[in-house]
């Protein structure tokens, strides 16, 4: 036993020094490979590891911007013009709808000729010694089906609701998968077996159509999304997960400008150029989607976004994307400080440090970075729950009048500038800056602070000085949240405070995020906090969160908003294309929410992007859209920086040392002369 | 002794069982399998595809046994627990073993030189302190002890960072990479701070251990003997402090599998110590299961492991 103990403590010396040596070594903070310190490589994050990149799944941020471009779309977002503007993709044009006989709608696609999917081993299940084949309409049919299929657990398989015969497929699919023999078989069998879907039509490789029971104008922007890419079922049959190969959810194969080439979703994914891309294999068709944009919207030259040099250039200019996982946001910050991430947000912690005045600050403009806003497509409100009985529909004209005088005691500017940093504008409606119907010199009514209005609209409401007759104390109200940090909940206790000045007694009650959910979901919070961002630029995308169709369980309407006129105007509303008569009927409807004031609509938020000098024409856009294909880094400059901003201070080590010795060499001597 | 053993694995069982029963309660006490769903479809997803989702994962049935005796969660829990069909995660379908053992590796990389180097430098500094018992070094020695013990891990962190990490640029701040040429860089400052934010208590307690046996008779029998201070401290002292050090490293084994919770989350290390952090936060009650049925299985392991490891460090220790 002494040996063996010996021995191992003689093993673990051994190891410990030798591990002390190779971390000395190690001793470099670059968490890449010197080998790509000047790679035309893109540095980008993602905080939370991906759930699928399956495209007919995926429905979060992350997950969008790693599968973006590998699936590229039918149609595309302008990378330059703002408003947002749709733009061919993969289809020769955006399709109008045509509006047939009976009511229906269709949506005809023309698809490129001669376009492929990226190289991939899936393809040996169509051919032996296949790597690739072209993209016909079927894929679309396929991907659609597999949408529409329950099994697949798509979260926009309601979105499709009104393609003829996509409700029945999925019904008849798991109707069919009772029989076990049935649900063994391939799926793209199965598919066969229980289509087709009436509404999804591919007359031939080349034609894609989409027929609706029911005109659903905003259908268009979904084909912009992941969800309807093009799908090989090759790919999706020989991905199962089984006998070593990954799920399809984790090897995504596309048709877009990248293809990934390392997946290992705890801390790193990589795409590299996809060489069968249809803009690497047919630059002569200059396609919109696949060379730069020559026209774009005002100061996009000054900004260097466009140029005459850039306008028909091919895409993509970057040859890797690096997506690094960074958790928590300081050592992210701090990377992007030291170079090794191209772009970044700034954390509130950092932002005097960056900020200052209304400009970069010198430090931060002396290390060339460079700073862009942008206001999101977004809104956070405070909601009313509209079926509660003192702040909700019940409470009729006193429900009401109180909610306008809450609506006027919150300032949203001050809000903005005590816990943004700055980083919004006050919201004055449902709709934020860039969307259709958005006036910029509309002013709600009950969105200016006015306490004195407000107090005068609580006397109306029979609550005098924000006393309630029925106790004769300030009327207590609830602010339901999820919040539970210190830094959340002072955001909350502003507000509270902020009706205080009128008398009114509001308690914040804070519990789990599942807790606060199972009040929403049954109804019984009172009065909380929210947001929405868009999935596309259209102001249906936010308009529809208050109407009675929503208000069901997990519904988007939390505030349980519901009315009659509001929901035929929307009706109206959504069908039309943009011009006066929408925008009047906008104006209406916004005029019912300004009076009603289900939500006091609080910021639209508004991002800053900091990015190097080494980054070039990068236009962050107000939504979740990939443009990675139009950016452009410039590595040789980033490497040399990069090697002048981190050298790695050594002198701490030599006086450690030193106090090392300085500690223990006065003992070791007093040993010695004690044992002479 | 194998009575005694397989006593040991049978109350052993009993803990796991009840483990598994605490965990079933208190998970959906706080959550439920809508919530689940949520977390897995993510917020915008409708009614219709929660319920589905439901569905097929299984989470449509009755938590329990009185509402449907033949079909309900608990019972299917057990099962999949006790047959080892871990099954795949709620949050991204991934099989759950493929994640274990996604996770194996970079937890090891970091707990093993941790708990090798956190050790040999322990058992070294309280020998060294031992030696100098009664003087400045040790009472020196004691001070910065205390003062290690009582400064917060997350503090060591957020310092490491800032100043190793960030102002003297000897490491990466955050992250990992198993690749050879840099793997070594994302470790080397988790290690640092796991070993000044455990040696403290350490040196204290094999110093205290050391103490012990120093002032027993065979140490004054070497030593009139004329044996050297190292000798006597490596060959007497050490060998007979085995038992506590035994049991110190033997219950520390199924941690460094299990992983560092802390400073895999706060540095990024996607170990198993940051798939249970995850799992926490993401509602993904299959995975967080798993974790905690093959912690709490490495735990009773172990306990039995020291009890015997103690029969063969002392011939005197009888296991009955």
């Amino acid at each position: 036993m002494t040996l063996v103990v010996r021995r191992l403590f003689s093993l673990s010396g051994s190891l410990s020094v030798f591990a002390v040596l190779a971390v000395l070594m190690s001793c470099s903070n670059n968490p890449y490979s010197e080998k790509d310190d000047d790679v035309n490589v893109l540095y980008t994050v993602y905080s939370e590891a991906p759930k699928t990149l399956d495209p007919a799944v995926s429905y979060n941020v992350t997950s969008h911007s790693i599968i973006g471009p590998i699936n590229e779309t039918l149609v595309e977002y302008h990378y330059l013009k703002r408003p947002y503007e749709l733009m061919p993709g993969l289809a020769k044009e955006v399709p109008k709808p045509n509006v047939l006989g009976d009511g229906r709608v269709s949506y005809t696609f023309a698809l490129r000729e001669g376009v492929i999917f990226q190289n991939d081993p899936s393809f040996e299940l169509g051919g032996a010694g296949k790597r690739t084949r072209k993209v016909v309409a079927d894929d679309y049919v396929f991907e659609f089906m597999r949408v529409a299929d329950p099994g697949v657990n798509s979260p926009v398989i309601h979105i499709f609701s009104k393609i003829e015969g996509f409700h029945d497929f999925g019904v008849r699919l798991l109707e069919l998968r009772k029989d076990p023999a049935f649900k063994a078989m391939p799926v793209r069998e199965q598919y066969q077996k229980a289509g087709p879907i009436e509404g999804l039509r591919a007359p031939d490789d080349y034609t894609f159509e989409v027929v609706l029971t029911a005109p659903y104008p905003q259908l268009i922007f979904w084909f912009a999304m992941p969800f309807t890419t093009a799908v090989p079922w090759e790919a999706v049959q020989y991905y199962d997960g089984n006998d070593g190969r990954p799920r399809f959810a984790d090897h995504p194969v596309g048709l877009g400008p990248y293809r990934m080439t390392h997946y290992d979703k705890q801390f790193r994914i990589v795409l590299e150029r996809n060489e069968n891309w249809y803009g690497a294999l047919h630059p002569e068709w200059k396609a919109p989607g696949a060379v730069y944009p020559g026209e774009g919207e005002e100061g996009d030259r000054e900004k260097g976004y466009q140029s005459d040099e850039l306008a028909g250039r091919q895409l993509p200019f970057i040859d890797r994307i690096e997506f690094r996982r960074e958790k928590e946001a300081v050592p992210k910050f701090n990377k992007f400080l030291q170079g090794y991430y191209d772009k970044s947000g700034i954390t509130k912690e950092s932002f005097d440090k960056v900020i200052q005045g209304n400009d970069l600050s010198p430090e931060m403009a002396s290390m060339g970075v460079s700073l862009d806003r942008v206001v999101q497509l977004s809104v956070s409100y405070i909601g009313f729950n509209m079926v509660d009985a003192l702040v909700g529909t019940s409470a009729g004209d006193r429900g009401r009048k109180l909610r306008q005088a809450m609506s006027l005691a919150v300032d949203a500017d001050e809000y903005i500038e005590l816990f943004l940093n700055g980083r919004g504008v006050p919201a004055q409606s449902v709709l934020p800056p860039g969307i259709f119907g958005n006036d910029p010199e509309y002013k709600n009514e009950f969105r200016a602070v006015d306490l004195e209005r407000a107090r005068r609209l609580l006397v109306e409401g029979g609550y005098p000085n924000g006393i309630d007759p029925a106790t004769d104390q300030p009327l207590k109200l609830r602010f339901d949240t999820a919040a539970t940090s210190a830094t959340q909940l002072i955001t909350i206790r502003y507000l509270v405070d902020s009706w205080r000045k009128l008398g009114l007694d509001v308690e914040v009650k804070s519990t789990t995020y599942n807790k606060f959910q199972e009040k929403v979901d049954n109804r019984v919070h009172q009065i909380f906090q929210w947001g929405w961002v868009a999935d596309y630029p259209d102001p249906e995308n936010f308009l529809f969160l208050l109407t009675a169709a929503m208000a069901d369980k997990h519904g988007p309407n939390s505030a349980n908003f519901r009315n009659a006129e509001f929901d035929a105007l929307f009706a109206e509303m959504k069908s039309r294309p943009d011009g006066d008569m929408r925008r009047s009927i906008i104006e209406e409807m916004l005029g019912i929410l300004e009076q009603e004031r289900p939500w006091i609509e609080l910021v639209n938020p508004v991002s800053y992007v900091l990015f190097h000098e080494w980054v070039n024409h990068y236009k962050p856009p107000g939504f979740e859209i990939s443009t990675l294909k139009y950016q452009g880094i410039d590595s040789t400059r980033r490497g040399e920086l990069r090697r002048e901003w981190n050298v790695p201070v050594m002198w701490p080590v030599y006086v450690l040392l030193v106090i090392a010795i300085a500690i223990i060499a006065p003992g070791v001597l007093s040993l010695i002369r004690e044992r002479q | 002794m194998l009575a005694y053993i397989v006593r040991r694995l049978a109350y052993g069982a009993m803990v796991v069982f009840g483990v598994l029963f605490f965990l079933f309660v208190v998970f959906f006490w706080v959550a439920t399998p809508d919530d689940i769903a949520r977390r897995a479809l993510g917020e915008k997803a409708p009614a219709i595809a929660i319920e589905q989702w439901k569905e097929n994962h299984g989470y449509d049935r009755p938590l329990w046994p009185w509402e449907s005796f033949d079909n309900n969660m608990l019972f299917a829990h057990y099962k999949s627990m006790l047959t080892f069909d871990f099954g795949r995660s709620d949050a991204d379908d991934v099989p759950i073993l493929e994640k274990i053992a996604g996770g194996v590796g970079p937890s090891l990389a970091l707990t093993v030189p941790m708990f090798v180097l956190g050790l040999v430098a322990s058992v070294l500094l309280s020998l060294i302190v031992a030696v100098f018992r009664d003087t400045y070094v040790d009472r020196m020695g004691i001070v910065l002890c205390v003062f290690g013990m009582s400064v917060s891990i997350l503090l060591y962190i957020v310092g490491a960072q800032y100043l190793i990490a960030k102002l003297l640029r000897w490491f990466p701040i955050s992250g990992f990479d198993p690749s050879p040429d840099v793997v070594l860089r994302f470790l080397a400052l988790p290690i640092i701070v796991g070993l000044v934010s455990s040696i403290g208590s350490n040196v204290r307690f094999y110093r205290t251990v050391f103490l012990e046996e120093v002032h027993r008779d065979f140490v004054r029998t070497a030593r009139a003997k004329g044996a050297g201070e190292a000798r006597i401290m490596i060959h007497h002292v050490l060998r007979n402090a085995m038992i506590p050090i035994l049991t110190q490293i033997v219950i520390a084994i199924p941690f460094l599998f299990t992983g560092s919770l802390v400073l895999e989350s706060f540095f990024g290390i996607p170990g198993l110590g940051a798939l249970s952090v995850e799992a926490i936060q993401g509602n993904d009650f299959a995975t967080l299961r798993t974790m905690v049925f093959v912690g709490s299985l490495l735990f009773v392991v172990a306990q039995v492991v020291t009890d015997v490891s103690y029969s063969l460090a002392d011939p005197r220790v009888r296991l009955e």
